[in-house]
């Protein structure tokens, strides 16, 4: 019987398989069109004068925060002579439940021009609260830029920040700003790793 | 007449949600939205189909030391490839379901038409059953979702947590009307056909 119930794992996890394989590019390409819809969404204010580049990969020096991916991908947006600005990923891994990916449009200084949560498995009713399906917190850093406040300010409320955290579920958004925090520093050190020779 | 009795239990008299009150916790929790309540009992409707119909198929290959073991690896697999059809087709209902979508794999209805029926009965009966209970279950997360975002335009506590609670205890309540006027109804057919026994008897006595 151990033989038999062995045998029953084989054969479903063959047809776990079999659908993976069928679906994996049709779940890559969805994926892909979501991105760029949200990229659309995202960089809208740019967009009046500007389009979306090809994405470009960039290695990152060692001393770059583990919220960015290396290499990273930079989409920049460019009018007809210049890069008006940037979106870039990071993300967090401080969250409650494993990684939430976030998306980020900067103009050329550096200001936030939109910020999404693009992918996350937080609670339910509480820490999901970061997606804009559920409220508009995240919207609540658009126009800023890491000088605009002194670093102590880049924290939630609990933590004597700036920013609202939710009832219950501090530890989401925590995560999402102290993201933001080191992503946005180590960027205004270093302002050239967002320019993407055209 | 045993296929009429299971459309029946499925979808009026022993309805998952109204009268089993099984799988709960998704009933509840995804029903804010028409759409989301949709594509959810969609999902559970083709886990469940597949599940009774592949049960039944191995039915007899099984004892009881590995039954359950096969029965909860066989709704795994459905499940994961339920959530890899969604995610291919219809990603931002996959996005917006979320943990629920895997969460199928938990839903008692499942695992218990497969213990309580398909382990027993031949391929068809077995694949009707999940059909109406499917079905059952299908019609009253979409009610849920429907009466709850029509009420949630003037009500926001219709959209929150304790509304859904509100809402299925209405709706749980309303079938229970019906329920005991139909029993009424047929009281009240059977008690005249017994009167007429009552006289034959009597005048052959």
């Amino acid at each position: 019987m151990t033989l038999r119930l062995a045998a029953f794992g084989l054969i479903t996890s063959l047809f776990v398989g079999v659908i993976y394989v069928i679906t994996k590019p049709l779940i890559i390409a969805a994926k892909e069109e979501a991105r760029l819809e949200q990229l659309y969404a995202l960089a809208e204010p740019l967009l009046v004068d500007g389009a979306i580049q090809t994405p470009v990969r960039k290695e990152l020096a060692s001393n770059a925060p583990a919220t960015l991916e290396r290499p990273l991908l930079i989409t920049p947006i460019a009018n007809a002579t210049d890069q008006i600005g940037s979106v870039i990923p990071f993300k967090s891994t401080e969250g409650y439940s494993g990684t939430i990916q976030l998306l980020i449009a900067l103009d050329q200084n550096q200001r936030i021009i939109g910020l999404r949560a693009i992918d996350h498995k937080e609670t339910p009713g509480l820490g999901d609260k970061i997606d804009t399906r559920k409220t508009d917190w995240i919207l609540s850093f658009n126009g800023l830029a890491y000088r605009d406040l002194s670093p102590d300010d880049w924290a939630v409320d609990k933590d004597g920040g700036r920013f609202d955290s939710f009832t219950g579920a501090t530890i989401t958004p925590r995560a999402v700003v102290n993201a933001l925090k080191d992503t946005l520093r180590y960027l205004d050190e270093n302002p050239d790793v967002l320019e993407v020779g055209q | 007449m045993k296929i009429v009795t299971l459309w029946l239990d499925g979808i009026w008299d022993r309805n998952p949600g109204l009268i089993q009150l099984l799988g709960l916790c998704p009933l509840l929790a995804v029903s804010n939205t028409l759409e989301n309540a949709f594509g959810l009992g969609l999902a559970t409707l083709f886990v469940l189909v597949l599940s009774n119909a592949s049960v039944s198929l191995i039915r007899n290959l099984v004892d009881d030391a590995i039954r359950l073991p096969v029965f909860v690896l066989v709704i795994a697999a459905l499940t994961t490839c339920a959530e890899l059809l969604v995610q291919a087709f219809d990603y931002p209902l996959y996005q917006s379901l979320g943990i629920f979508l895997p969460l199928i794999v938990t839903n008692c209805l499942i695992l218990g038409r497969a213990e309580a029926l398909a382990r027993r009965e031949p391929f068809v009966v077995s694949t009707m059953d999940g059909l109406a209970q499917g079905l059952g279950f299908f019609l009253v997360l979409v009610s849920l979702g429907a009466l709850r975002e029509w009420a949630s335009e003037t009500l926001i506590l219709a959209a929150l947590p304790p509304g859904a609670f509100i809402a299925l205890g209405l709706l749980v309540a309303l079938h229970q009307v019906i329920q005991s006027k139909l029993k009424h109804l047929r009281t009240q057919i059977i008690a005249n056909t017994k009167d007429r026994r009552v006289r034959t008897t009597g005048d052959i006595s």
